[in-house]
């Protein structure tokens, strides 16, 4: 078959306006598919991550916007003496929206030496020394700097939040990439907020062993009678519930993913039974001189093919490249999903772009196959 | 030696509410070597009892042996194995694949046989020098002359050197001059490569260039107006 594929690139390319408005239409298809894929692929990762399930989140019970959890700092004194807690976190939250937004801004004002700890963040520009001594100083995740075109030493303000860029960093956590880490006494203090002693969370590390369900119920039973009440979850159960919404819409736009590779199918399908028709007497030429119909049925199916895995894989290569450029994503009362670009997309793509190539060509396929020899060539 | 032995070989196909019976129980031997001519008037069946030695279309009863094989015995996988292996198809109308030039129309049936790369470089090398067409190879069909793109047929059909070559009105829609040289090339094919060719024409020039002259008339064949061995009695 591979020495017919100088005739199968020629066929395709004698009608080229509508191979190629059908490798386009497949690609455009395609993007959008890896595009649902790289959202999906996002809040997957927030929800089941390692660090989902093996690190607790104390919020104020009841309250589920970043603005409204406050919780005395001292808190993490007492929940640090609690059986199978490693380590506790106080964070402010402060974000510029707490509605689902693409634009959404979120600051997480953390203990220098903490950030350090528990972050495994890797500067690209900036120093950790600067952010240490710059009061205002903030840490900006490079999908941030990148799609508000931030460098170090610039100043940039954000509601009532207004600092210094100390560092551009980049993280395994493609989610921290969306966020801004500043001195934990600056966002409690800094105009506007004057919650000195409060935070939005506390972010509590477990020692190795320790049931998460166990210590969160003991953080909640601690404090349920204090000034405070709790709700303590995992991470991952966290993220979750606070993104419950969203979870259900980006659930339901997979469909739009489905949506997408349907249509490349009816595309792929309808241009490559147009070429059949057109090709009828050629296909009766091509049994006369031997061709078998299996081999002229493959033909077909390996025309449809090459148009699905061309337009899919320039698709798929778009969608990935935009993806991982923008930097886009989309938060929702302070927690951020990241749009990433992963190889498990591009193979779901490819993999998509196959099996629709293969199946748009059977019906065009079995059509050419069991052409009359005769009658196609007299009325072909 | 019999090379073609069509035996009681009959067709017919519906047309409406009317059944056709262009061939009811034709009888015809071509011996390896000749060059055969059929000549009849319109729906006499002369091009569907081509289609039937060809392999490309099946017989309603009847045999059809080809160097010993019974092609109407041959699934139509088998049988397309077979067409390629035996048998060389001029056309009327050339049917050239458009997209594809010269030297790689008359390469397409060798894609079939088990050959190496080298060998049909080979082979079509001398297709195209045996039609003179050598300077014409990376020539597509549209840039090429009637004649030209006949000629390139003709090395298509005898490039897997067949074992029979048919040819339905070759030389239908060429003008006087490329009918000339057409079947100045098709006698050289029978005469210096030695194959069996039974070509279909409505033209008596055409078919005197032809070893044996047949006429089909109401399933009778004819030659040099005598009737051949008796039309078979139909069993079904």
């Amino acid at each position: 078959m591979f020495g017919l594929l100088p005739y199968i690139v020629k066929s395709l390319w004698r009608h080229r306006t509508r191979s190629l408005l059908t490798i386009s239409g497949a690609g455009v298809a395609l993007l959008v598919f890896c595009f649902v894929g790289a959202v999906q692929h996002g809040l997957l990762a927030l929800t089941e991550s390692q660090e989902a399930g093996s690190t607790l989140i104390v919020f104020q019970e009841n309250r589920f916007c970043p603005q409204s959890s406050k919780l005395p700092e001292d808190y993490s004194r007492t929940i640090a003496k609690l059986p199978g807690v490693a380590a506790v976190v106080p964070i402010k939250v402060f974000t510029n929206n707490c509605r689902a937004s693409l634009d959404s801004i979120v600051f997480q004002g953390v203990r220098p030496e903490q950030l350090k700890q528990f972050r495994k963040l890797t500067l690209q520009s900036g120093g950790w020394d600067g952010f240490t001594r710059q009061g205002d100083g903030a840490l900006v995740g490079q999908a941030v700097a990148g799609r508000r075109k931030l460098k170090v030493g610039e100043k940039f303000t954000i509601g009532d939040v207004s600092v210094q860029v100390a560092g551009v960093f980049a993280s395994s956590d493609a989610a921290e990439e969306a966020l801004i880490f500043t001195h934990l006494d600056f966002l409690q203090r800094t105009r506007g907020q004057n919650e000195a002693g409060l935070v939005t969370q506390l972010e509590v590390h477990l020692a190795d062993g320790a049931n998460p369900d166990t210590v969160a119920q003991a953080i909640d039973t601690e404090f349920h009678a204090g000034p405070v009440a709790t709700t303590t979850r995992t991470k991952g159960m966290f993220q979750a519930d606070t993104l419950s919404d969203l979870a259900e819409l980006i659930g339901f736009i997979h469909w739009l993913g489905y949506a997408c590779v349907a249509l490349v199918l009816s595309l792929v399908a309808t241009t490559t039974v147009m070429s059949v028709q057109d090709r009828i007497k050629e296909h009766a030429v091509l049994q006369t001189l031997g061709f078998r119909p299996l081999r002229v049925f493959r033909l077909v199916v390996t025309e449809s093919t090459v148009l699905s895995i061309v337009g899919g894989g320039l698709g798929v290569a778009a969608g990935l490249l935009f993806v991982g450029w923008s930097g886009m994503s989309i938060a929702a009362e302070g927690v951020t999903i990241a749009f990433r670009p992963s190889w498990s997309i591009a193979v779901q793509g490819l993999i998509a772009s196959l099996a629709v190539g293969l199946l748009a060509g059977i019906v065009p396929g079995w059509q050419a196959a069991q052409t009359q020899i005769v009658s196609a060539l007299r009325h072909g | 030696m019999a090379l073609v032995e069509v035996i009681a070989v009959s067709k017919e196909y519906q047309s409406g509410e009317e059944i056709i019976r262009p061939l009811d129980g034709v009888n015809l031997t071509i011996g390896e070597g000749e060059f055969v001519s059929l000549m009849g008037a319109s729906g006499s069946g002369k091009s569907t009892l081509l289609n039937l030695v060809a392999g490309i279309d099946q017989v309603t009863s009847g045999r059809i042996e080809i160097a010993g094989t019974d092609i109407t015995q041959l699934s139509r996988g088998k049988l397309a194995d077979w067409r390629a292996a035996h048998v060389g198809y001029i056309f009327q109308t050339h049917n050239l694949i458009p997209v594809l030039t010269a030297y790689e129309n008359v390469e397409l049936p060798l894609m079939l046989l088990p050959m190496s790369a080298a060998e049909r470089r080979n082979r079509v090398g001398i297709a195209l020098a045996a039609v003179d067409l050598t300077n014409r190879a990376d020539h597509y069909p549209r840039q090429m002359s009637g004649g030209q793109e006949q000629r390139v047929g003709i090395a298509r059909a005898i490039v897997a050197n067949p074992t029979i070559v048919v040819a339905d009105e070759p030389t239908g829609s060429l003008d006087d001059n490329t009918t000339e040289q057409i079947l100045t090339l098709l006698q050289r094919v029978n005469r210096e490569l030695g194959m069996t060719l039974l070509m279909v024409t409505h033209d008596t020039d055409a078919a005197s260039r032809a070893t044996r002259q047949l006429r089909l008339e109401r399933s009778e064949l004819y030659e040099n107006g005598t009737r051949l061995a008796p039309r078979a009695l139909r069993t079904a």
